[in-house]
């Protein structure tokens, strides 16, 4: 959850509400409280118009800095746990292109690892 | 329903390389500014698609790099990991890049077809590896099991999607290695691995298809292997496509 959303949730606010107030479209509130545009992503004026209308500081409605690799400020374990909480629980579930194809099944999918390079020569998981 | 012990292994910094680690990485693409993948040109198919939130570095003519920091799966064969290592160079010189497959989770996108229609229910074939260009992921409840130090959070499902290939500096690996896959599992990226290739590379549907009704006017002998010859057929009308046939 955003901290856009956090706050509108916490005070029972609606998208239109907001919007109203910071005189922007209850869209543009609805894409930043979601997640499905990032808030560091739009014009600094309309993160300011939306901090007026709540009443909150702009450094309240900004989401916490992504880990990035290789952050040496962090251990591995902390650097880790953070990018799964950043990637791969973000707030907002954006539309991606399923691998699922229309072709009919695939009957070659439900045969086993080893069924399937039977008549190839071993290769060794780790050794090739 | 597979489990977790089934699938992922314990790594630490110290461990060697191997095809199956699973890192937290940045993945960089080039493309023109504002450019959605496939591109209609280069893939009307529309199999490859876009991370959805990549950051953007400008380039210079309508260019940009596209950056998506993200989890990623190494599919460079072990083996040939190995070979990177063991050859009779400095190791500044090894060839530092493996081959990487972005990591999706089910909490993070909204599956689509490509007229962007909901696909909620194709994760019942991604759990079953039936897609191609896809390796499924389980979920793991506890991540400090497998990680030791990490916050006792939990791993969604996911899938690794072999559509977004690209490569990465093997350091950068060493560096943010979540955990990797058990040998068992290994093999089902393999073959997960020789399907998608074997689809998008040597049988494309399009191919075969503007093939049909045609004269082969022409037909080369590649390279035989045990009882298997690879053919390159070139047909009336100039286009050509490599079959493998296996000998009776």
């Amino acid at each position: 959850m955003t901290r856009l959303a956090a706050i509108l949730d916490e005070r029972n606010i609606t998208y239109t509400a907001v919007a109203q107030r910071a005189h922007l479209q209850a869209r543009t509130i609805r894409q930043l409280a979601t997640g499905e545009t990032p808030i560091d992503r739009v014009a600094v004026g309309t993160v300011r118009r939306i901090a007026a209308a709540l009443s909150v500081p702009v450094a309240e409605l900004l989401e916490p800095e992504h880990p990035f690799p290789g952050d040496a400020a962090m251990s591995r374990g902390a650097r880790l746990s953070a990018a799964i909480r950043a990637v791969m629980w973000s707030g907002a579930a954006v539309p991606y292109l399923s691998p699922v194809e229309d072709a009919a099944p695939d009957e070659i999918a439900t045969l086993p690892a080893d069924q399937f390079f039977a008549d190839m020569p071993a290769i060794h998981a780790r050794h090739g | 329903m597979l489990g977790t012990a089934e699938v992922y292994r314990r790594v630490s910094e110290a461990d060697e390389l191997s095809s199956g680690d699973i890192a937290f990485l940045s993945l960089a693409r080039t493309r023109l500014a504002g450019e959605m993948p496939p591109g209609d040109v280069f893939d009307p198919a529309g199999r490859i698609p876009a991370y959805p939130r990549p950051a953007l570095i400008s380039l210079p003519h309508d260019r940009e790099v596209a950056i998506d920091t993200m989890f990623a799966l190494v599919v460079t064969h072990s083996c040939e990991i190995d070979r990177q290592k063991n050859a009779d160079v400095e190791s500044p010189h090894f060839d530092c890049r493996l081959t990487v497959a972005p990591i999706v989770a089910e909490s993070a996108v909204r599956l689509v077809t490509r007229d962007g229609e909901d696909e909620t229910v194709n994760w019942a074939a991604i759990e079953a590896n039936d897609p191609v260009s896809s390796l499924y992921l389980p979920p793991i409840t506890d991540i400090s099991a497998l990680v030791p130090g990490a916050e006792p959070i939990a791993w969604p499902r996911s899938f690794a999607d072999l559509r977004g290939l690209t490569t990465v500096s093997r350091r950068m690996v060493v560096a943010d290695r979540l955990c990797g896959l058990t040998p068992g599992y290994v093999a089902v990226l393999q073959k997960q691995l020789a399907r998608f290739f074997t689809w998008r590379d040597l049988a494309r549907h399009e191919l075969v298809e503007s093939l049909v009704g045609r004269r082969v006017v022409g037909a080369v002998p590649l390279n035989a292997r045990g009882d298997r010859l690879r053919v390159a057929l070139t047909a009336d009308d100039g286009s050509s496509l490599t079959v493998e046939m296996k000998a009776r």
